[in-house]
């Protein structure tokens, strides 16, 4: 079942009297018990997907054009009102900065008991109680539901993060760079903890994160992004083993790995181009080594062209790529 | 490599004092300490990468920054080529660290937003007053401009920090290390803020550097696969300790140590395919205070026995130039 659809999404940004084409025709869709890993390097507007899904766009941010389905509902032109109803209730977001989510001078248990009696209506008991109950699924002693943010280390605080965005049980949960301020190790138990939730409660996840490494161990599907273009989206394995686009193979070279061979790590010359003014035809081809003249002047469609493997390249599929 | 050392640590300590409560500044109490280094050897052989890694808390950027003297440290020889550091005065200090040099994590908090990229390189040589004249200044700037591959560099010269991309900013913090031909240089974290593709060519550049000028770096890093594309040998902390050293392939392939293996099991890699059994280690990393007796890593470590409660294990060579300090290994 799809819990989320998202179709043609473009989102812009008005700047200084200027465009910024920050989400550029994007469109792939989440089924319940899915994770989709979003990933792609700053700048290339994977947050600003998960704030348009979220309709929690800064001021000067606007959805030009698309549709996004959450659960069934349009949420592209839902009133502020309306929008407030599904926040937290059909989708909430995992934010990466662990240390300002939660307000310092309240306790924990207090700000995750709050969102329950504001959404769900609950009185006080029945709210503490759920709370405790959340905090023993996230691995939290429910006796610390009187503790204050910051006598939580960042993994703790990271497991509260996740039990306040459960709490009004969601379809979908977009994490948002749940893990890059983590070290590895108390990164692996968040990660695990996901997953654990995911399937327990048949959630679609949507993974943001610039780091392929995690993306890839953690992902059902996944979609690269580049200068707000998706251009691949497919399950883990196609992408990752056999991409068809040349930023995805190269972003992959360019992650260094403790096993296997060690092999020379990719970069990519140049930098992405200003959203502002974004290039004519391809969006890559001024770094691409494969560009030809039809790069230049044409924009590539997505096609599918393995089942479920979806591409925007002129030339995918004939390319000679790195591996 | 050569057994030629560039740096050589024994026995190196910093403790930092904890704030007394309000309690004990009345009624007396311990003195407590965050023993964030707490006797720790290695060596720098010339030409090498030499990577130290571990988690946030383990004790490597006061390490880094112990052996430069940005901090004082409580205890211990630091012993550049022939001269011990620890007891140099200011003068002296300032003389040998022209040779020494440091990269930091963040090049927009240590670039100067007012200066040109010509003065931000060029501002190591009038300081230390290296250059006769503005011509010879210039010369070396775009000399140092050019071996960080910021070309054209008449035209990067010219440039403000604001109109650099995180990439190109580090790169003037490398020229600018560069310019004083130094020999040895600490980089902590350097590429931790920048995207993957431009990781690897700051990377890559470091590398040419390292063999172009026989550069020595101490390169601090939390990432453990990174290390293994940039060092020649790496250093494992946990807790102020080294708990493993020696060559980086041989490490990453056949780790000896628990915290080691449990470390490098939870690194992600590339690849969906790659079926990988995460290591899970009981609770966190605690700060370095209030430490248990004997082994460190003991409270969290699923292999400790009766001995790793009583004595700490010290560091002991298994194969050649790997060593661990761990009873059980």
């Amino acid at each position: 079942m799809k819990v989320l659809e998202v179709e043609n999404l473009s989102t812009h940004y008005q700047l200084g009297g200027e465009t910024v084409y920050a989400v550029d025709n994007v469109s792939f869709n989440i089924d319940a018990g899915e994770t989709f890993g979003l990933a792609g390097e700053s700048g290339c507007g994977k947050t600003t997907v998960a704030k348009s899904i979220m309709r929690i766009l800064p001021d000067n941010g606007l959805i030009a054009t698309g549709k996004i389905r959450l659960d069934g509902q349009e949420v592209v032109g839902l009133s502020e009102k309306e929008a407030k109803k599904f926040r937290w209730r059909k989708a909430s977001m995992i934010f990466q900065y662990a240390m300002s989510a939660f307000n310092p001078v309240l306790r924990v248990g207090d700000q995750i008991a709050e969102v329950l009696k504001e959404k769900e209506r609950y009185t006080k008991d029945v709210a503490y109680e759920k709370v405790k109950k959340l905090f023993e699924e996230v691995g939290l002693e429910p006796s610390r539901i009187r503790d204050y943010p910051h006598e939580f280390s960042g993994g703790m605080r990271q497991r509260a993060i996740i039990a306040q965005a459960l709490a009004c049980n969601p379809r979908l949960i977009i994490a948002d760079e749940p893990v890059t301020a983590l070290d590895v190790i108390i990164q692996g138990k968040i990660l695990d903890l996901l997953k654990k939730l995911k399937e327990k409660y048949d959630l679609a996840v949507l993974l943001i994160t610039h780091d392929l490494s995690v993306i890839a161990e953690e992902s059902d599907r996944v979609g690269i992004m580049y200068a707000g273009g998706l251009m691949e989206v497919g399950d883990a394995i196609s992408v990752f083993k056999e991409s068809l686009h040349p930023y995805t193979a190269k972003l992959i070279g360019a992650f260094p790995s403790v096993v296997g061979k060690k092999t020379r790590l990719e970069f990519i010359p140049g930098a992405p181009p200003d959203l502002i003014s974004p290039p004519k035809g391809c969006k890559f081809h001024e770094r691409c080594p494969f560009a030809k003249s039809i790069c230049r002047a044409n924009r590539p469609g997505q096609r599918e062209l393995n089942k479920g493997h979806f591409v925007s390249c002129h030339f995918a599929g004939e390319l000679d790529l790195p591996r | 490599m050569t057994t030629e050392k560039v740096l050589r640590v024994r026995g190196l300590r910093k403790w930092f004092p904890v704030r007394k409560r309000f309690l004990a500044l009345i009624f007396g109490g311990e003195q407590k300490y965050v023993k964030a280094v707490d006797g720790i050897d290695f060596d720098v052989y010339a030409g090498e990468i030499l990577c130290l890694v571990g988690e946030s808390g383990c004790g490597k950027t006061t390490t880094a920054r112990t052996v430069l003297r940005l901090i004082e440290p409580t205890e211990g020889s630091v012993r550049y080529h022939r001269e011990e550091i620890t007891t140099l005065d200011r003068e002296e200090l300032r003389k040998i660290r022209t040779r020494m040099q440091i990269i930091f994590q963040n090049p927009f908090e240590v670039l100067d937003p007012r200066m040109s990229v010509k003065s931000l390189v060029g501002e190591p040589l009038e300081v230390n007053n290296l250059v006769s004249n503005e011509r010879e200044l210039e010369e070396r700037v775009l000399e140092a401009l050019k071996e960080v591959r910021l070309t054209p560099p008449e035209d990067f010269a010219r440039r403000f920090t604001h109109e650099l991309s995180g990439g190109q900013l580090q790169r003037v913090a490398i020229a600018r290390s560069l310019i004083l031909r130094s020999d040895f240089m600490v980089a902590d974290e350097p590429v931790s803020m920048l995207d993957a593709s431009i990781r690897t060519e700051i990377i890559n550049l470091m590398t040419e550097l390292q063999h172009l000028h026989r550069l020595t770096y101490l390169y601090i890093t939390h990432d453990i696969a990174q290390a293994r594309y940039i060092g020649n040998r790496i250093i494992v902390m946990y807790l102020g300790k080294i708990v493993e050293k020696g060559p980086i392939e041989d490490v990453i392939q056949e780790p000896l140590h628990p915290y080691t293996k449990a470390l490098i099991s939870n690194v992600p890699v590339p690849d969906p395919t790659a079926k990988r059994k995460r290591i899970l280690l009981k609770g966190e990393t605690p700060t370095p205070i209030d430490l248990p007796r004997g082994c460190r890593f003991r409270p969290r470590c699923s292999q400790a026995s009766e001995k790793c409660k009583r004595q700490e294990p010290k560091l002991r060579e298994v194969k050649t130039g790997h060593w661990v300090a761990c009873h059980e290994a």
